[in-house]
C-alpha cells in the first residue's frame, strides 16, 4: 500500500498544486513539428502481466519524399525468441540476459491496423516484418504496413493500431519484477521518415531509440491505489467500477512515452526555482527503503536544471518525474521525456556520488536526447557522449567526491578517503576508454559497434566526453559553452547529425577544427605523447641540455612542451605534434630538471600520461617502495586469510 | 604442569592460551618472520613493476607524496600477474575489507597469489606440530625441540591436510556455489527490496561461516589431540577431536567464539589506526610499522586459537590418568610430560 506524503520543509519545496503556475503538459507556441502524435488507451493486468492497448497515430509527412508504407518499431519482440537480432548480439557481447525462462520473455502482437479516413481501411493482413539492418528473418522488431495510397510531402494519415503485449521480466530497462512495473518502448511506434526513406532500425542490443516529436495523450488503466508516473502531466484520474483506475497523461513536444506503477512507491514533490530559468515541479517516486535519500535526488535534479539550463538552454516543460526503480529491476539509469529512472542503493555514504551521479546524468538526458532528438541508433555519441561530458561538469561541484568500492556481494560500500575522483579523468570515464580505445570507429553507426557494454560505452560515453573536454581545454569553456548552447538552440526538437555539431563548432569558434574531428571522430587512432629522453651535461660552466619528445600514438594533436631548469627557469615550447619525434636543445647556465609534454593536460585522450614527463631527479624508486610496502600489508592480510586453512 | 581435573572453564582456557602465547614470543616472531619472508619476494617483484612503470616520470612525485589515482589506473590497465592485484584496496583498512570480502565471497585470485598462499599454508603445516607442542608443554623447548616436533608432526599433518583439503574443498567448491549461486538467486529472484536481499545474504554468510567454523574447530582439536597424545592416525585424531568437542561442546564453542571476538577486536583496532596513503619517507615506514603490528596482532590471535584450545583440552583431559607415564624425555607426548611433572 503506497504512502503518499509531501516534503513540507524548505523554502524552495512545494507541491505541484501550490506552485502557482498550472503545469498542463501543453507548450505554446509548439516547439516541434508534432508530426507523430499518439492517443493511446492501455490496460495493465498485473497478474498476467498483459497490456492490452489501442492507439491512434496522427502522422504527417514532413519530408520531401513520397512514401508508400508505414514502418513501426515493435521493440518488445526483441525478446520473443533467442534468434532475434537483439539476443544474437547480446550473446555475442557476453550478456547476462540469456537463457531466460519463457514466462520472463516479452512480446508484442499486433491485432489490427486500420487506416482511419473517410472510411476505415483494414491493413492488418498486409502487415509484415522487415529486417532493414541485417536481414535476420527471425527478427520481428520492425513491422511494415503498405498504404493503399502514397502519402506525399505535407500529406498526413491517421492510423489505428491495436495490440496485446506480454510484459517481460525487466529487459533493457523495461518490464516487471514483483509488483514493480516500468513500461518503456512498449507501444507500436513509427520510425522516422527522412528524405532518404524510413529510418526504422531493428532493435539492437547495443543501441537505443529514435522517433519523431508529437503530442502524447495516454490513458492508462491500472489497479486502484497504485501510484503512476508517466511522461507528461496527469490531467485526469478516474476510478472504475472494476477496481481499476484510469490515469490520463498528456504531453506536447516529446518523442516517446514511458510509465511506471507499483503499489510500493512513496511520492515526494519539490520545486526548482532559479530565475530567470522557468520553475520546474519535481515529482519523485521512491522506494521506501530509500526514502531518506529523497533530498539527495532533488538536489541533484536542481543542480542539473540549473547548470544545464544556464549552459545550454532552459528546460521548458515545467515538470519532471524522477523514478527510483525497485531493487533488481534493472530499470535504473534510463531517460525518457520528462521522466527518468535514477538508481541508488540501500546503503549509501556521504562523499560518494550515489545517487547523484546517475540522477544528474539521466536528468541531463532531457537536453541530449529529449530536446535535441539525435538518432541514438546511429549517433550514440550525441546523446550519451555529450551527456557524460555535461554530467561530469555538474558533478565537479560536489566536494568531496571519493572513490568507493562495494564489497560483500556488492552490498557494503567502502570509501577510500585518500582517492578523490576528478572530473577530467574519472568522471569522463577514462578507464573505460583506456581499456579499449580502438574497439570501434566512432563515426560508424552506433548499432554496428561491437555489442558489449564495455566496448559500446568506451566509444559513445567515454571517448566523446574526453574529446569534448579536450576541446574545452583547448578553446576555452566560454567558447565551447557558446558552441553547445548554439547547437542546443538550433537543433532542439529536431534530429541533428554529428556534422551539424561540427559545423557549429567551426562557425562559433571561428576556426576550422575539422582536423580535430578527423582524429577523434573519424578515426580510431589513439593519442600517446611522451618524453623519450632528457639529458644535461656540464661544459665550461654551462649546461648542454636536451629533451627528446615523441609521438608514440598514431593520432596527432598540437601540444606544449614545458622544460624546467634547476634555477627555476621554465621554457614552454609549442610542438605541432606531427613528427614522430622532436628534440629541443638548450645551452644555459643551469641544468635541466624536467620536461613535460602537454603539462596542462589539455589532451585528455592521451592514453598513457605517465610517459609524458621525465625528470633528472626521479622519485620512481621512492614511490614504488611506498606503494609496494602498502601492497605487502595487503598481501600479508591475504595470506593470513589463507592461514585459516592451515 | 598440573593436569586439572573436572570442568575447566573455557574462559580460563582463553586466558591461559593468551598467557602461553605471550610466554613464547619467539613463536610469534617466528611466524611473523615467515609471513614477511613469504611476502617479500612478491613485494620486490611488484616494486620492480611499479618502478619500471613510473620510470623517471614526474607522475612518481604525486605517487610518492600522496595518491596518483590516474597513474594507479594506468598501471593496472596494463599489469599482469602480481601487478594485476595492485589497486586502491591496498590503502589502509581497505585491504582488510577487500580480503575479508574476497574470502567470504570466494573470489578467484591470481595464480601467483594462490602459489604464495599454498607455500604459506605448507609452512604453517610444517610448523603447526612444533607450535602446538610448545604451547602444550608450556615451557621452553628450544629450537631443536621445536623443529623436531615440527618434523615429527609434519607428515601426520600433511595427512590431516588431505582431510582438511577435502572438507574445505567441499565447502568452497560445492557448498558456497550452492548457497550463493543457487539458493541466493532463488530466494531473491523476485525480491525488490535490497535490505531484504542483504539480510538473506547475511543469513547465508552465517550458514557458510558456521560450516567453516565447524571444520576449523574440528581440525584444530584434531591437531591438538595429535600432538598432546602423540597420535599417529589422523583419522583417529579427527574422530577424537570430534568426540572432545561433542563432550565439551559448550566450552569448545564458547572458547571459539571468544577467540573470534579477539579477532574482531584486532580488526577493529586496526580500523582505527590503519594508515592512509601518506608520503614516501618516514611516514611510509611508520605506516609499514603499523601494518606489521596489525599482522602481528592477527598472528597472535591465530596462535591464541591453538594455545587456548590446547589449554582447554589439557584442562579437560578426562583420560590423562590412563596414559602410561614413561620416562620424560622428548619426543614423548606433552601428556606424558605433564604426568611426569
Amino acid at each position: 500500500m503506497a504512502a503518499v506524503s509531501v516534503i513540507a520543509s524548505g523554502a524552495s519545496v512545494a507541491s505541484a498544486q501550490t506552485a502557482g503556475t498550472a503545469v498542463t503538459g501543453a507548450l505554446d507556441p509548439p516547439r516541434s513539428p508534432r508530426n507523430a502524435s499518439y492517443s493511446i488507451d492501455a490496460r495493465l493486468d498485473p497478474a498476467t502481466r498483459i497490456i492490452t492497448g489501442s492507439e491512434v497515430i496522427a502522422w504527417r509527412n514532413i519530408t520531401t519524399k513520397t512514401v508508400n508504407d508505414l514502418q513501426f518499431h515493435l521493440y518488445w519482440n526483441a525478446w520473443r525468441n533467442d534468434r532475434s537480432t537483439w539476443l544474437r548480439e547480446a550473446a555475442l557481447g557476453g550478456s547476462k540476459y540469456l537463457n531466460r525462462r519463457d514466462a520472463d520473455r516479452g512480446r508484442i502482437d499486433i491485432t489490427s491496423v486500420v487506416l482511419v479516413a473517410a472510411s476505415r481501411i483494414d491493413l492488418t493482413a498486409a502487415r509484415h516484418f522487415i529486417q532493414p539492418d541485417d536481414g535476420n528473418r527471425d527478427d520481428e522488431t520492425v513491422m511494415a504496413v503498405p498504404l493503399p495510397r502514397p502519402v506525399a510531402p505535407g500529406g498526413s494519415v491517421d492510423v489505428e493500431v491495436k495490440w496485446t503485449a506480454h510484459v517481460p521480466r525487466t529487459w533493457a530497462r523495461t518490464g516487471a519484477i514483483g509488483n514493480f512495473f516500468f513500461i518503456a518502448q512498449w507501444f507500436p511506434k513509427l520510425g522516422v521518415l527522412q528524405d532518404e526513406g524510413w529510418n526504422c532500425h531493428q532493435f539492437h542490443a547495443g543501441t537505443e531509440f529514435f522517433s519523431d516529436y508529437g503530442v502524447y495523450d495516454v490513458r492508462l488503466t491500472i489497479p486502484n491505489g497504485w501510484p503512476v508516473g508517466g511522461t507528461g502531466v496527469e490531467r485526469e484520474r478516474r476510478d472504475n467500477s472494476d477496481g481499476t483506475t484510469t490515469d490520463r497523461y498528456y504531453q506536447e513536444d516529446v518523442h516517446d512515452f514511458a510509465w511506471t506503477t507499483s503499489p510500493d512507491y512513496l511520492e515526494r514533490t519539490a520545486r526548482f526555482e532559479n530565475p530567470p530559468l522557468p520553475p520546474v515541479d519535481m515529482r519523485l517516486l521512491i522506494q521506501p527503503e530509500h526514502a531518506a535519500q529523497a533530498g539527495r535526488h532533488f538536489d541533484a535534479v536542481r543542480n542539473t536544471l540549473k547548470f544545464y539550463g544556464e549552459w545550454f538552454g532552459a528546460y521548458p516543460y515545467g515538470h519532471i518525474t524522477i523514478v527510483d526503480p525497485a531493487y533488481q529491476s534493472d530499470a535504473d539509469g534510463m531517460e525518457y521525456p520528462t521522466l527518468f529512472t535514477a538508481g541508488t542503493r540501500w546503503l549509501v555514504l556521504p562523499r560518494v556520488l550515489t545517487p547523484e551521479s546517475v540522477t544528474i546524468h539521466e536528468a541531463g538526458h532531457q537536453w541530449w536526447y529529449g530536446m535535441v532528438g539525435s538518432n541514438e541508433f546511429e549517433d550514440g555519441l550525441l546523446d550519451e557522449g555529450f551527456n557524460t561530458f555535461s554530467t561530469a561538469r555538474v558533478e565537479a561541484i560536489y566536494r568531496p567526491n571519493n572513490l568507493a568500492l562495494r564489497y560483500f556481494g556488492g552490498f557494503i560500500p567502502y570509501v577510500f578517503r585518500d582517492i578523490a575522483l576528478s572530473r577530467e579523468i574519472d568522471r569522463n570515464r577514462m578507464g573505460l576508454y583506456r581499456a579499449m580505445p580502438k574497439s570501434d570507429l566512432t563515426s560508424a553507426p552506433s548499432y554496428t559497434f561491437f555489442p558489449s557494454r564495455a566496448a559500446r560505452n568506451a566509444m559513445t560515453y567515454a571517448k566523446t566526453a574526453l574529446w569534448l573536454n579536450t576541446l574545452e581545454r583547448r578553446i576555452g569553456w566560454e567558447t565551447l559553452q557558446r558552441i553547445m548552447s548554439t547547437y542546443f538552440s538550433r537543433w532542439q526538437f529536431k534530429h541533428p547529425k554529428p556534422h551539424d555539431f561540427f559545423d557549429i563548432v567551426t562557425e562559433v569558434a571561428r576556426r576550422d577544427l575539422g582536423w580535430y574531428f578527423d582524429q577523434v571522430y573519424r578515426s580510431s587512432n589513439v593519442f600517446d605523447y611522451g618524453v623519450q629522453d632528457l639529458t644535461s651535461t656540464a661544459e665550461n660552466g654551462r649546461f648542454l641540455s636536451s629533451a627528446v619528445v615523441r609521438r608514440y600514438g598514431e593520432a596527432i594533436f598540437p601540444v606544449d612542451v614545458l622544460v624546467t631548469f634547476a634555477n627555476g627557469d621554465r621554457v614552454t615550447e609549442h610542438w605541432d605534434g606531427r613528427d614522430r619525434w622532436k628534440a629541443y636543445t638548450y645551452d644555459r647556465p643551469s641544468r635541466v630538471v624536467s620536461a613535460v609534454v602537454d603539462p596542462n593536460r589539455v589532451l585528455l585522450l592521451d592514453i598513457n600520461y605517465t610517459n609524458n614527463s621525465r625528470t633528472l631527479a626521479p622519485r620512481g624508486r621512492e614511490a614504488a617502495t611506498k606503494w609496494s610496502l602498502k601492497w605487502m600489508v595487503w598481501l600479508q592480510d591475504q595470506l593470513l586469510s589463507w592461514a585459516f586453512f592451515a | 604442569m598440573n593436569v586439572k581435573k573436572g570442568p575447566y572453564p573455557f574462559f580460563a582456557a582463553w586466558g591461559d592460551g593468551m598467557r602461553r602465547v605471550n610466554r613464547a614470543p619467539a613463536v610469534l616472531l617466528g611466524v611473523w618472520a615467515l609471513t614477511v619472508l613469504i611476502s617479500l619476494p612478491l613485494t620486490a617483484t611488484l616494486r620492480g613493476m611499479l618502478r619500471d612503470h613510473l620510470g623517471e616520470s614526474l607522475a612518481a612525485d604525486t605517487a610518492a607524496s600522496g595518491v596518483n589515482y590516474d597513474w594507479m589506473q594506468e598501471f593496472t590497465s596494463q599489469a599482469t600477474g602480481v601487478g594485476a592485484t595492485f589497486g586502491p584496496a591496498v590503502l589502509g583498512f581497505g585491504a582488510v575489507v577487500d580480503n575479508l570480502s574476497a574470502f567470504i565471497d570466494n573470489d578467484r585470485k591470481p595464480i601467483v597469489i594462490i602459489a604464495a598462499a599454498s607455500a604459506y599454508i605448507g609452512l604453517w603445516i610444517f610448523l603447526a606440530g612444533g607450535i602446538i607442542d610448545r604451547y602444550a608443554r608450556d615451557r621452553v623447548t628450544d629450537a631443536h625441540g621445536f623443529f623436531a616436533a615440527s618434523g615429527v608432526f609434519f607428515f601426520r599433518f600433511l595427512r590431516l591436510g588431505v582431510l582438511m583439503a577435502v572438507a574445505y574443498g567441499l565447502l568452497f567448491r560445492y557448498l558456497h556455489p550452492w548457497l550463493f549461486n543457487t539458493i541466493y538467486p532463488r530466494l531473491t529472484y523476485d525480491l525488490t527490496v535490497e535490505r531484504t536481499a542483504f539480510l538473506i545474504r547475511v543469513a547465508l554468510y552465517a550458514v557458510f561461516g558456521f560450516s567453516l567454523a565447524a571444520c576449523n574447530i574440528l581440525f584444530d582439536y584434531a591437531k591438538v589431540r595429535a600432538v598432546v597424545e602423540d597420535r599417529r592416525s589422523m583419522l583417529g585424531a579427527a574422530a577424537a577431536g570430534a568426540r572432545f568437542i561433542w563432550r565439551n561442546r559448550g566450552a569448545a564453542v564458547g572458547l571459539y567464539l571468544v577467540d573470534v571476538a579477539l579477532f574482531a577486536i584486532v580488526l577493529a583496532l586496526y580500523g582505527l589506526v590503519a594508515p592512509g596513503a601518506g608520503e614516501a619517507g618516514w611516514s611510509m615506514w611508520l605506516a609499514l610499522l603499523v601494518g606489521q603490528l596489525y599482522v602481528l596482532g592477527r598472528l597472535w590471535v591465530k596462535l591464541v586459537f591453538w594455545a587456548s584450545e590446547t589449554a582447554l583440552f589439557q584442562g579437560r583431559l578426562a583420560h590423562a590418568g590412563y596414559i602410561a607415564a614413561p620416562q620424560v624425555a622428548w619426543p614423548d607426548s606433552p601428556s606424558a610430560a605433564a604426568l611426569g611433572s
